[in-house]
């Protein structure tokens, strides 16, 4: 049996191979693919790429004369994973000068964009990539004009200058207590912001006006031409809006915008959505949640609880994963793997745990065009794990990002190799290691 | 708590001092540990508990928490003033972190369902001298001193590098620098060497008319470290900063009993061995400051295979969750660089290593004869994501059960809380 590709397909893929270079193609063989996460996986695959894209995947595909072939020697074989709630590229060792995901003042609300800050050289990508993580939705964390805080892009985490996959993925707000002060000490205020920005900027598309609607006062920038114009595509369903929120009433204010605007949300955080998880799934509203909160850590979060992401999934709501603290960012891969296993030790199925790292992330974040799954047409980004990736003390042999073989070499690996102990005895510095 | 003489048998036993036991079983009796073996024949009115091929371990021991002094909820009260630093001083070594403790930290709770029957609780890195850490029970109480560990010996908490410097320096006090700590730490001792001599004469006098010396709360916990009555257990990241305190320390007679968070201890295995200093370090956490930029999966590894002592700590409150899979983690990421660290050997940065570090191994940290009865049953293993604890026995007395519902506590924050309670 072989899935997902007809024989049209095929033969257009050989005429492709054999135009181009041997070297830009690739199979993969023995796999025990998770071709389609959510799915069983084909035993004793075979994953052919070409120029960056699966051409084909199945237990019967020839490959041909030639093609650099790697043996997965039956490991698993899965999608590259995505972390849906990171800074990745925006920054380094958390100081002001490293550190690009907010602004504090300026002309920025909604429009504030995060694409041109993005770094390829930061010393987060590789860690990111050695863990699995192949995509990754970037998100900034607050603009000056709350409660929005921009636009979020993804990013491919490919080697090399080109990381942004797809720029102005979202709009981006947060509401809650925490955040509250900003707009004036009440989060009521916060929802009362959001929905005149998305007033304005709807009166705005069936009406253009030239000049702002506010050109004074506090509402100047929040109203601003340029911030109400990023609002444009939400309304026009092109892109969602994301709210970062935890507490029930935040999230029955979220899903009224969507009853009310019949716009697309996005919920961050959400650790209170088991409480509303039918309602989540009849209003389509995707969720990307923490899998280890487990307690109150503020009291928006009041009912977090561990199984959250069973709760939400077996309700039929899209979830993906984040997560907390100095993991965001700088464990974005690890910390989302071991973060799928907790929550399929509390009682969410391990395939749909799978999906919640690869499909579910591309559907929420609009990329599932050319990521997430390994059919063929799809951006090759493929690992080949030494054991259950869920495990935190499993880890990718190979990584494929667009087809091509990523180093998995990462600062800390190259400091392990400088201080391994067999090199005690080295008369040399480290530094000559 | 009430508890009843115990049998587990068929179980897979991680004894904490580096063995394992297929098909053993493990005899709890009036608190105590009265029998390990592959096959106990247990008295009569024992209670049997099958673990169908579980894992058993002692109770897990967080050598550094936060649990009840930076308890939860946050809030933004909490983001301006905190119950975990004192920040007035940054030589707070007057302060104890038992006197922070909220007892109904829902944390608590938590933590116990996943194993971990004692915490060491300090204070946070703000200061120089942030004050006395305190050893817990991870027992449901109403006071703290229902959960103090008894008879433990108090520690302090020291910090160097970046957060004193910053804490301080960005209100333009002292210090500002990390020659500035440094000076801080050295003066703070010179003002307790003297201290100390001042008691030290007035005891030698033997003289009931003389009049004591006055007390100084700072001091006199200082002068206690000086005599060996105090344990110093030091945030450091850097090794070179670790180097330094380690100079510190010779100068002025006391000894560093561990650094925790340690992030580059790997860089100095043998000197770290050479003066007896443990490291409790995180697996994984790296980059989130400057100084913890050269932080390793291996780490952990590093030093326990250059003949070091290693601890794995949770720091911030809700990882200690998961203090087993950390280390699972960090064997994983050994495994990759050639170093094979058994289970059985890596359950001790959990158990009888920080047992060591509170000089409480007579009593906990290993499932043996005589110990305290802190067991923990375990689903399966307990290094897999996948497993969970199931039982958690503390003196012999079932803390938690996850099969019991009646025996699952919960803190007095979490009672009556409708966010909690099944939607409407």
């Amino acid at each position: 049996m072989s899935l997902s590709y007809g024989r049209s397909v095929w033969s257009s893929v050989l005429c492709l191979a054999s135009i181009c270079c041997h070297a830009q193609s690739l199979a993969i063989t023995h796999a025990t693919a998770y071709l389609h996460p959510g799915r069983p996986p084909l035993q004793n695959a075979t994953i052919l790429i070409v120029n960056g894209k699966i051409a084909a995947a199945g237990d019967s595909v020839p490959v041909p004369q030639g093609t650099r072939t790697i043996d997965a020697h039956h490991h698993m074989v899965t999608p590259g994973l995505m972390n849906s709630d990171s800074q990745l590229g925006l920054l380094e060792t958390g100081t002001d000068d490293t550190s690009d995901s907010a602004v504090a003042t300026g002309p920025f609300g909604a429009a504030f964009d995060v694409q041109y800050a993005l770094n390829p050289n930061s010393t987060l990508l590789p860690v990111a990539r050695a863990d699995g993580l192949t995509r990754a939705m970037v998100m900034p964390t607050n603009s000056a004009t709350p409660p929005f805080d921009g636009l979020g892009a993804v990013l491919c985490l490919s080697e090399g200058a080109g990381i942004l996959d797809r720029p102005h993925a979202a709009v981006v707000a947060t509401v809650g207590g925490m955040v509250a002060p900003a707009s004036g000490g009440s989060r009521s205020a916060q929802w009362m912001l959001l929905r005149m920005a998305l007033d304005a900027s709807s009166a705005h598309l069936k009406r253009p006006v030239r000049n702002a609607p506010a050109t004074s006062g506090p509402s100047a920038t929040l109203l601003s031409p340029t911030n109400l114009a990023a609002l444009t595509p939400v309304l026009e369903r092109k892109i969602p809006l994301v709210v970062n929120a935890s507490r029930e009433s935040d999230l029955r204010q979220a899903i009224a915008l969507v009853d009310d605007y019949k716009i697309r949300v996005v919920l961050v955080g959400a650790d209170e959505g088991w409480r509303v998880a039918p309602l989540l799934a009849s209003h389509n509203i995707p969720v990307v949640l923490d899998p280890y909160a487990s307690t109150s850590a503020t009291y928006d979060q009041t009912g977090a609880r561990l199984d959250n992401a069973a709760i939400l999934d077996r309700a039929g709501v899209t979830i993906s994963f984040k997560a907390a603290f100095v993991h965001v960012s700088y464990n974005a891969g690890i910390a989302i793997r071991e973060g799928a296993g907790i929550a399929v030790a509390n009682g969410l199925p391990w395939a749909e745990a799978l999906k919640a790292l690869t499909t579910n992330p591309a559907v929420t974040w609009g990329i599932e065009n050319h990521y997430g799954t390994l059919d063929a047409g799809k951006d090759a980004d493929i690992v080949i794990w030494d054991g259950d990736p869920l495990e935190p003390s499993s880890a990718p042999t190979l990584v494929l990002i667009r087809g091509r073989q990523v180093s998995l070499e990462t600062r800390q690996t190259l400091l392990e190799k400088r201080y391994r102990p067999a090199l005690t005895a080295n008369p040399l510095p480290p530094d000559y290691h | 708590m009430p508890r009843v003489d115990t049998v587990i048998q068929n179980a897979t036993i991680f004894d904490g001092i580096g063995h394992k036991l297929l098909h053993g079983s493990i005899l709890l009796r009036d608190g105590k540990i009265i029998a390990v073996g592959p096959a106990i024949r247990a008295p009569a009115g024992t209670k049997i508990i099958d673990a169908h091929g579980g894992y058993l371990t002692p109770g897990l021991i967080d050598v550094h928490s936060h649990l009840g002094d930076f308890a939860a909820p946050y809030t933004l009260q909490d983001a301006k003033v905190s119950d975990v630093n004192e920040e007035s001083d940054p030589n707070s070594a007057e302060v104890w972190a038992l006197h922070s403790i909220r007892v109904q930290d829902p944390q608590f709770s938590r933590v116990r369902a996943a194993g971990v029957t004692t915490l060491q609780v300090l204070p946070g890195s703000s200061d120089l001298f942030g004050g006395r850490g305190v050893v817990l029970k991870n027992v449901p109480a109403v006071t703290v001193q229902q959960m103090e560990f008894p008879d433990a010996m108090p520690s302090l908490k020291m910090a160097c590098g970046e957060n004193p410097k910053y804490t301080f320096g960005q209100k333009g006090k002292f210090p500002s620098s990390e020659m500035g700590n440094v000076a801080g730490y050295r003066e703070a001792w010179i003002a307790a060497a003297e201290y100390k001599r001042t008691w030290d004469d007035y005891y030698a006098k033997h003289d009931p008319t003389l009049a004591p010396p006055p007390r100084n709360l700072k001091l006199e916990t200082l002068a206690a470290v000086l005599r060996g009555q105090i344990l110093v257990d030091m945030h450091c990241y850097r090794a070179d900063e670790m180097a330094i305190m380690i100079d510190v320390a010779k100068e002025f007679g006391y000894k560093i009993n561990a650094f925790h968070h340690a992030v580059e201890a790997y860089k100095i295995v043998p000197l770290l061995k050479q003066n007896g200093v443990c490291v409790a370090v995180w697996a994984d956490w790296w980059g989130f400051k400057v100084e913890a930029f050269d932080a390793i999966r291996t780490n952990a590894a590093f030093v326990d295979a250059g003949g070091g002592c290693v601890m794995l700590h949770s720091d911030a409150p809700i990882s200690a969750e998961h203090l087993p899979q950390d280390a699972a983690l960090i064997l994983g990421a050994a495994r990759r660089v050639g170093i094979d660290i058994p289970e059985e050997h890596a359950i001790e940065w959990l158990t009888i290593n920080p047992a060591k570090s509170l000089r409480l191994d007579s009593r906990i940290g290993a499932l043996e004869p005589g110990k305290n009865a802190d067991v923990v049953l375990w689903s399966g293993d307990p290094f897999s994501v996948y497993s969970r604890a199931t039982m958690v026995f503390l003196d012999g007395a079932v803390i938690y059960d996850r099969n019991d519902p009646a025996m699952q506590p919960i803190s007095d924050f979490d009672v009556g809380q409708p966010a909690m309670e099944p939607p409407q």
